[in-house]
């Protein structure tokens, strides 16, 4: 057991802090949400050459081959700078699934491209009933089809809040080859080229306007060799990759929550109203614990969760419980933020906070709907063993009506018989 | 970072469970019982643990511990409260016996220690006054020294245990003319001393209080704990060894267990619990709190252990979780049994043999240690740096609030 950080993750926290902190100013973060990108192309080349990208690949992909512990202390930075960047859907859940899937050809082509940061992959995952009815993480939410024309399949449907699509040059397609079978059988995963005919993306203006898109598949061609994995078993990959996509979405708003704490903190030790410092009063403080009580029950839930997945563990329960308690306690932790904050909070072009606030809201519908989740975790308890029993020879007072037990000591006999005891 | 356990602690918690499972009465756990015979079974259960070196683990082998680090011992707590276990000494055991290893001499360590490591004596902590409750520097109790005596006079009230105590941990005024936290000194008296009485106070939540009146109990010096009119500060230092939070968590956790084992067998219209989708979410929102109080109680174990070189533990949100999710998990069970989890245990319709609704009357007798302001309070102040008025303004403040509005 151990709570702290080695000192390589710490050295990864403290550069990546420095970096987001100059590289990454509010400023960044309000031009990109007003641009067309969606991302600043420049804090992604400075991202990409320190090494950001490839950071959880191999070597031999152009990686450091860092674990998963070392990624999600990387997401915890940049959910604290609401780093607006296509590093989740290019790094961790395109990137991972061909690494986990993918021939070595593909794995040669496009890993060390993505690593570099000259390609940006999206993932299309979620459709326009799977992201209504809360199931975008099941493969019973997957129904656009793939169907095979000789050489080639053909893709028809809509993808629905695609991140990243439409500054893609590749989309990782989660389309249907076959009628749902039993585990995502009859799921097969394509490389599709952003530029295909066939393909219309739209963003989406969002709380957040992160810029999250519908994508169409309007007759799209697709070679068979873009296929990553195997034909209709592509969903067993990807599955895992979405955990680490779910439990990296964690990190990124436990990093927001925890600076929703200091800016709160901060704004309630330094603004003087009746003569003193806001901080003073016992409600301000109650707002204030409510935010480090937020931030710090999901922070390790959530890092055990990658621990776990780092370590190779079985860890459906944690990642489940990870997602469910963070997305409520994020949105909690801003809510009590800004209660302390007031009007510095929330006025849109002054205060960083409702940045943060605003970015939850994407982030907690993002790979794991709270609902689904808790679902998930109800059903790793079915699993759970019958407590055992103890053995010993009963004591035979289970059923005595409590009014007639009296306690053993003199004091308890005495007020019994009406005397006073003392 | 890493949230596992080594092989040898796994071994030594499947051990203690083993202990427990073969020790306890099959029957152990199904009623708040108070009786006679229940309470010297958990004497002589406590006797028991104690010979078998689960009760006093982590202190160290000349002091009838087994010597175990502090994750060890958080691993016995764990178990502990997986039980269902309460010592009848609990404060005793988690927050007296480290005073005394703090500030006591080693004639004092020797003449105290070996008794309770033995599992022979109960001792309970006797902070709380009337006037004293979450500000505990305004004592009340008079200690007056009079040649190698302390004559003690005053009340404390809201005092835990339905056992019968052999010493009480307590604070008592020993100095009048400086601030009051600079005048309280720290005392270990035997518990039948002459002039000290007693009266139970029943709480809702099953549990015993009681009242503690010394009139004229003459104390000798040997019982005190420590410095003289330090005692306010050494019972602060000793606050952080209350760290028992793993045996919360535990307990949480075995309830957690029976109540899915309930929901599966029990049917409503038909269908067993577990498949109705608000008994799910419910469940599931237990889990994952039962999970978080386990993984803040051991980050505080943890945090001890490293204290050396971390610092003190600034602030610690193990306290927290016991206080809120005892009462919310009490309410989620409660919601899931509807009308009848109101039934108490002894009638044919009570479900769970009435655990639920035990569980409820005690989550709402939970302010033993701090009510749930005083921890945020704390943690704002020292955890969070966030500023106070000067307690030197106190009275002013309060003269100012008392007065009548002209």
């Amino acid at each position: 057991m151990d709570y702290l950080l080695n000192k390589k993750q710490e050295g990864l926290q403290k550069i990546a802090r420095m970096t987001l902190e100059k590289e990454c100013p509010e400023s960044v973060v309000r031009e990109a949400r007003e641009g067309d990108e969606g991302y600043s192309p420049e804090l992604w080349k400075k991202i990409a050459k320190l090494g950001w990208l490839g950071l959880a690949f191999p070597e031999q992909y152009g990686g450091s081959g860092r674990g998963l512990l070392d990624l999600a202390v990387l997401y915890e930075e940049m959910g604290r700078a609401v780093c607006p960047s296509p590093h989740l859907s290019t790094v961790v859940l395109s990137g991972l699934t061909i690494l986990n899937a993918g021939s070595e050809r593909q794995k040669k082509a496009f890993l060390p491209k993505i690593a570099s940061g000259e390609l940006i992959v999206s993932l299309a995952l979620s459709e326009p009933k799977s992201a209504w009815d809360g199931n975008s993480m099941d493969p019973s939410g997957i129904t656009i089809k793939a169907v095979p024309d000789g050489k080639t399949y053909i893709i028809n449907g809509t993808k629905l809040l695609v991140y990243d699509a439409h500054v893609a040059d590749f989309i990782l397609c989660v389309a249907r080859t076959k009628a749902g079978g039993k585990n995502g059988d009859g799921i097969t995963l394509f490389l599709i080229d952003a530029k295909s005919p066939g393909i219309e993306c739209t963003p989406l203006k969002t709380t957040a306007y992160d810029k999250p898109c519908e994508v169409v598949f309007k007759k799209v061609k697709v070679p068979q060799a873009s296929i990553i994995g195997k034909v209709d078993k592509g969903w067993a990959p990807l599955a895992k990759v979405l955990q680490i996509g779910a439990v990296m979405v964690c990190a990124q708003m436990v990093g927001s929550s925890q600076k929703a704490l200091e800016l709160a903190v901060d704004h309630a030790k330094t603004r003087i109203q009746f003569d003193m410092p806001i901080g003073v009063h016992q409600y301000v403080q109650g707002h204030c614990v409510d935010v480090l009580w937020y931030s710090e029950t999901s922070r390790w839930l959530t890092y055990q969760a990658a621990w776990r997945l780092s370590e190779g563990m079985p860890c459906d329960m944690e990642v489940a419980m990870a997602k469910a308690w963070t997305n409520e306690a994020h949105e909690k932790a801003c809510w009590h933020a800004h209660q302390v904050l007031a009007g510095v909070g929330y006025t849109s072009q002054k205060g960083a906070m409702s940045l943060y606030s605003m970015k939850g809201k994407s982030l907690q519908h993002y790979l794991g709907e709270t609902g689904y989740c808790l679902e998930k975790v109800a059903e790793e308890m079915e699993k759970w063993p019958t407590p055992e029993e103890p053995r010993g020879k009963p004591l035979g007072h289970w059923g005595t009506p409590i009014e007639d037990q009296t306690p053993a000591w003199e004091p308890w006999r005495k007020l019994r018989e009406g005397k006073k005891t003392w | 970072m890493e949230f596992g356990f080594t092989k040898e602690q796994e071994k030594l918690r499947q051990k203690i469970r083993n202990f427990f499972l073969k020790e306890l009465p099959e029957d152990f756990g199904r009623s708040g019982d108070m009786s006679e015979e229940a309470q010297s079974f958990m004497r002589d259960f406590q006797k028991k643990t104690a010979a078998a070196g689960y009760l006093t683990s982590g202190w160290k082998k000349e002091y009838g511990g087994m010597g175990l680090g502090h994750l060890e011992q958080g691993i016995v707590d764990e178990e502990v409260g997986y039980a269902g276990i309460g010592w009848p000494s609990q404060l005793g055991l988690h927050l007296a016996a480290p005073a005394v290893f703090l500030f006591g001499t080693e004639e004092q360590k020797k003449k105290f220690i070996p008794a309770l490591a033995r599992g022979e004596q109960i001792w309970f902590e006797a902070f709380t006054e009337p006037e004293a409750g979450s500000d505990e520097s305004n004592q009340q109790t008079w200690a007056v020294q009079e040649g190698d005596f302390f004559i003690l006079n005053g009340q404390k009230t809201f005092i835990s245990g339905g056992y019968k105590p052999d010493f009480l941990y307590t604070l008592a005024r020993t100095e009048d003319s400086v601030p009051k936290h600079r005048g309280i000194s720290l005392f270990l008296v035997p518990a039948d001393l002459p002039g000290i009485s007693y009266r139970p106070l029943p709480t809702i939540g099953g549990g015993v209080q009681n009242d503690i009146f010394f009139k004229n109990a003459k104390v000798h010096k040997e019982y005190l704990l420590g410095e003289k009119n330090r005692g306010f500060y050494h019972a602060m230092d000793t606050f952080e060894f209350e760290r028992t939070g793993t045996a919360n968590s535990g307990r949480a956790r075995r309830a957690l267990e029976e109540f899915v084992e309930f929901c599966k067998e029990e049917k409503r219209n038909g269908k067993a619990l577990m498949a109705d989708p608000e008994v799910r979410k419910r469940l599931a929102q237990m889990a994952i709190e039962t999970e978080i109080w386990r993984l803040i109680c051991w980050k505080a174990v943890w945090w001890f252990g490293n204290r050396e070189k971390l610092g003190p533990m600034h602030y610690d949100l193990s306290g927290m979780c016991t206080k809120r999710f005892s009462t919310t998990h009490a309410e989620r069970m409660s919601e899931i049994l509807g009308a009848l989890g109101q039934i108490r245990e002894g009638s044919k319709w009570a479900k769970l043999s009435g655990a639920v609704e035990r569980r409820w009357r005690a989550a709402r007798s939970l302010h033993a240690g701090g009510t749930i302001e005083i921890y945020k309070y704390a943690i704002a102040r020292r955890g969070l740096g966030l500023p106070r008025i000067p307690a030197k303004f106190n009275t002013q403040i309060g003269q100012a609030l008392r007065e009548p509005k002209k």
